[in-house]
């Protein structure tokens, strides 16, 4: 027993991750060097006969789940499917906005979705989602999480929502195409007029795109102030003639070099410049968006017990840590952190300094339904 | 006028050949060409999301059109027997159905249905005598509902135009040979207006199958094709998207190419039965 | 009897009608009617519908007029530039292609709809962007190309989805065209271009007003080849629409805008109506 259960360190985890990355070793000889394996089949195993027990007879065969592009690695729901015989259907959106009003209209049937942080208090004062039922949720461990990105899921000491991951909303620019480098938004909004004309993208997306053009002007991120947000607009239909899109895309774009400026996400800047080294990702010194996505269960769900299952599958540390190396996003889990290899870890794409961190601001639940802000993206859009 | 003909249908079919071509793409964006392969092809298929959706706009393509294709063509035939007046009523209906943009369509029966469920719901709940009360949402029936409206208005018209054509007195010899009207209808009307009925399922189904607009207000949890592959164009498509529509194109051209053989068989064997 | 026989024939017929009468209720007039409500009410805080008694949506219209302008511009631009590429082609389809060829051109036309129009639209994209044509033209010594997010993308993507859609009414209103007419003229000295225009286009014109009137009412809804091929900088008023309730979720005052679109619509209509009557007038009149 102990020869397999050999403590291992940061380094030869590391090492045995990239050999298994590589291919040269097989999925079960990591699990087992790394103990892992064990750990997972303990906890797996104890979890998965808890659920079963508790749970076998309303599962289901099916469930549906709503989340975002690119966000997931497919291979985790095979392994749930395949451990718990419930197949998951994947609805994949693009806002906030776009999933709120789904959930308004009603009859989604999702059984899970993956609000972001400044959603969740509307969502639980219309009663779209329910308060989580901790103890079905054996594998989420509050205390491992980190505070700032998970205080927004819990509203008057209730859980409302769990933490998936957190992220930034910075700049990705072609540095072969743009000679001038740029630090701020104020930057990104004059060189969008004059060395990025015609190759600058902003998000179809208000809270960023008026967030940041806010940002630009010297406000704050979240502003719904009146005269504030008309200067915004202004800025915004100045700029539009010169902009090659307005799309929260931008991927494609980018790597096309039909664009060579973008508003981007963490997860987008790390893949671009994984792919395109020349892409660099940099986040406004005077400020822009910080943000944790969450897990939540919609009321109107036909299989919430599925959907704890999966929400429940998907904490397990070595499952989550196939999806952080899936997607690019850094966690807000200790456990799962400790578990990344430290290619990840050490990507300031990902894990930024906490000093560049400082000036950025989490969207404010205002912003969500403020509808004046919702003009301005709808003028600007139309003009 | 031959080069210009020829530019038109290089026009028409650039777009599709460059579809098929990154089919075959070894890399995988379905914009960089970085060799052959068809990888794609089993990666496709063993993509379960994009197979389920592939299952599901099948699914609701076809009950939609079947659907339409029966009670637009019973419709058609109860159009031909009404007063002037009701005739005017289901002449307008049926002409909104076909003009009203698709994408008025799907935001008009989105704000009805949540209306009507936010009713429903609370009032089965109340009702039912056990734990779970049904719950009524969005998806197949929706969908099907959604675009049965527009499908079931393109039959009744194509069906019409064909029983405007139909010669009445063979219908009333058949009833002097003492026939009984679902007899006359069966062995005399059916035949004759079978085609158009046909013509009419085939466009209803093509129209199910490419709509985007409607589904993706009123699909709710089920994911059609279109919606799929508009899901994936938001963040890059990769060459499976491409697989699947090349796989459905030839499949709609081996269909396409087994019924006119079909067709052909048909009417030699009918030729040599008289 | 003859009550009885009557009783029998009416109940059957509605019999035949109720399926349809039925669904035209529940998922035509009903939703219109949900609609109409809708649109003299207010926005709720969080988004979607409060029930009000107001005419503030109808008065915010012009906020939209962008979106409406430039569908009405973009829409009959469309039609008119997708009806002069149709309109040899289906000539050439029905007066000069050979009948062993024809059967074949005219299912070709048809075959890219057997290939989703999203997928389609993404090719252009491709071939819109820097890699595509652009890129081929840099090599012939033209640079610095943008199509991609313009309004000519998006009239290219028109074009091409709707082509279809208007060379088929035109061929089959040119192939019932009695050719023996094109042999008289000719035969009684008429140049070719005096003949097209004398007989030919008039007689194709019931199949040109059908193609032009179909295509422009599509496209007044058009949002798929706006939103992939114009860059989000391109707006319908579908584009508009399906903004109001997927991103403000404001139920009222995009209601307020489907009404008035449903109502652009039906104004399109009954114009071309009218135009398509007048020319079906003037070509009995040049037939006697």
């Amino acid at each position: 027993m102990s020869k397999f259960i050999k403590p291992i360190t940061a380094a030869e985890l590391t090492a045995e991750f990239m050999r298994l990355k590589r291919g040269s070793v097989t999925r079960r000889h990591f699990l087992g060097v790394t103990g892992l394996g064990m750990a997972a089949a303990v906890v797996g195993g104890r979890a998965g006969s808890f659920v079963r027990e508790a749970h076998a007879e309303d599962l289901g065969t099916q469930m549906s789940f709503a989340t975002w592009p690119n966000y997931h690695d497919p291979a985790s729901f095979e392994a749930f499917t395949a451990k718990t015989g419930v197949a998951v259907e994947v609805n994949v959106f693009g806002s906030n906005e776009e999933m709120l009003a789904k959930l308004q209209a009603g009859g989604t049937g999702w059984d899970l979705f993956v609000p972001t942080n400044y959603t969740i208090s509307t969502y639980a004062k219309l009663d779209l989602i329910d308060q989580l039922d901790l103890a079905r949720l054996p594998n989420y461990d509050p205390t491992t999480e980190t505070a700032r990105f998970t205080n927004e899921g819990i509203i008057d000491g209730n859980t409302y929502a769990v933490p998936k991951n957190w992220g930034t909303t910075g700049i990705a620019s072609n540095t072969s195409k743009m000679k001038t480098p740029v630090t701020t938004w104020k930057e990104f909004f004059e060189l969008a007029q004059t060395e990025g004309t015609g190759r600058t993208m902003v998000h179809d997306y208000q809270l960023t795109t008026i967030g940041n053009a806010l940002v630009a002007l010297g406000h704050s991120f979240n502003s719904v102030d009146a005269a504030e947000l008309a200067k915004a607009e202004e800025l915004l239909i100045k700029v539009k003639p010169h902009l090659f899109a307005i799309n929260s895309d931008y991927q494609p774009g980018m790597r096309a070099t039909d664009a060579w400026l973008t508003m981007c996400w963490t997860n987008d800047g790390a893949q671009l410049n994984r792919d395109m080294p020349e892409i660099a990702f940099t986040l406004g010194k005077d400020g822009g968006e910080i943000w944790s996505d969450f897990y939540a269960i919609p009321k109107s769900g036909a299989n919430k017990a599925a959907g704890y299952a999966l929400l429940d599958f998907l904490m397990t540390p070595d499952n989550a840590v196939k999806e952080h190396i899936a997607n690019g996003t850094p966690t807000t889990d200790s456990r799962v952190l400790a578990l990344l290899p430290q290619e990840v870890t050490s990507n300031k794409i990902v894990y930024p300094d906490e000093a560049s961190l400082s000036p950025l601001e989490f969207g404010a639940a205002v912003t969500l339904t403020d509808p004046g802000r919702a003009e301005v993206m709808a003028r600007f859009k139309s003009a | 006028m031959r080069a210009l003909v020829s530019a038109v249908y290089l026009f028409l079919y650039a777009p599709i050949a460059l579809v098929v071509l990154f089919s075959f793409n070894a890399g995988r964006n379905a914009s960089e060409f970085t060799g052959f392969s068809a990888a794609w092809y089993a990666k496709a298929f063993s993509n379960t999301f994009l197979i389920q959706a592939l299952q599901n706009s099948l699914i609701i393509a076809f009950t939609s059109a079947t659907l339409a294709a029966v009670f637009g063509t019973m419709a058609a035939l109860a159009i031909e027997r009404m007063g002037p007046r009701m005739r005017v009523v289901f002449d307008g209906l049926f002409a909104a159905a076909i003009v009203v943009p698709g994408v008025v369509i799907g935001i008009a029966t989105l704000v009805a249905l949540a209306a009507v469920f936010s009713v429903l719901n609370p009032a089965v709940a109340s009702l039912w005598p056990g734990d779970s009360p049904p719950q009524f949402g969005l998806g197949y029936a929706s969908i099907i509902a959604a675009h049965g409206l527009f499908s079931m208005a393109v039959v009744t018209m194509i069906v019409r135009a064909r029983i405007a054509s139909l010669g009445r007195d063979i219908v009333e010899a058949s009833g002097d040979l003492y026939a009984t009207p679902w007899g006359t209808f069966r062995q005399v009307v059916l035949p004759q207006i079978m085609p158009s009925i046909l013509a009419g399922f085939l466009l209803a189904f093509t129209f199910s199958f490419d709509d985007f607009i409607v589904a993706f207000f009123v699909a709710g949890s089920k994911s059609t094709l279109p919606i799929y592959v508009f899901a994936s164009i938001r963040r890059g498509v990769t060459p499976e998207v491409n697989a699947v529509a090349t796989t459905v194109l030839v499949a709609s051209l081996f269909l396409i190419f087994a019924a006119r053989l079909l067709m052909r068989e048909k009417s030699r064997t009918g030729q040599g039965d008289t | 009897m003859a009550a009885a026989g009557n009783r029998r024939r009416s109940l059957v017929t509605a019999a035949l009608a109720a399926p349809a009468a039925l669904w035209l209720g529940v998922f035509l007039v009903l939703p219109f009617i949900a609609m109409l409500v809708f649109a003299f009410g207010r926005r709720a805080p969080e988004g979607g519908y409060t029930p009000a008694f107001t005419f503030e949506q109808f008065l915010n219209l012009p906020a939209r007029s962008a979106a409406f302008l430039n569908t009405l511009m973009l829409a009959p631009a469309g039609a008119l530039l997708c009806l002069l590429v149709a309109y040899p082609v289906a000539y050439y389809l029905a007066v000069r292609a050979s009948p062993r060829h024809r059967l074949v051109l005219v299912s070709l036309i048809v075959v890219p709809f057997w290939t989703s129009l999203l997928v389609r639209t993404y090719a252009w994209m491709y071939i819109l962007g820097s890699r595509g044509l652009p890129n081929l033209l840099e090599m012939i010594g033209i640079s610095d190309v943008r199509i991609l997010n313009t309004p000519a993308a998006v009239l290219i993507g028109i074009v091409y989805g709707y082509l279809p859609l208007m060379i088929m009414p035109i061929y089959v209103s040119l192939e019932k065209l009695d050719r023996r007419l094109l042999d008289a003229s000719a035969d009684l000295g008429a140049r070719p271009m005096s003949t097209f225009f004398g007989v030919t286009l008039p007689l194709s014109m019931p199949g040109v007003m059908t193609g032009t009137a179909l295509v422009t009412i599509l496209l007044l809804g058009e949002y798929l080849i706006p939103q992939l091929l114009g860059g989000g900088k391109v707006f319908f008023i579908g584009n508009a629409l399906v903004d109001l309730f997927l991103q403000s979720r404001n139920w009222p005052f995009g209601s307020a805008i489907a009404v008035t679109l449903v109502l652009v619509v039906v104004v399109v209509l009954t114009v071309a109506m009218r135009i398509a009557w007048r020319f079906a007038g003037t070509r009995r009149v040049d037939l006697v």
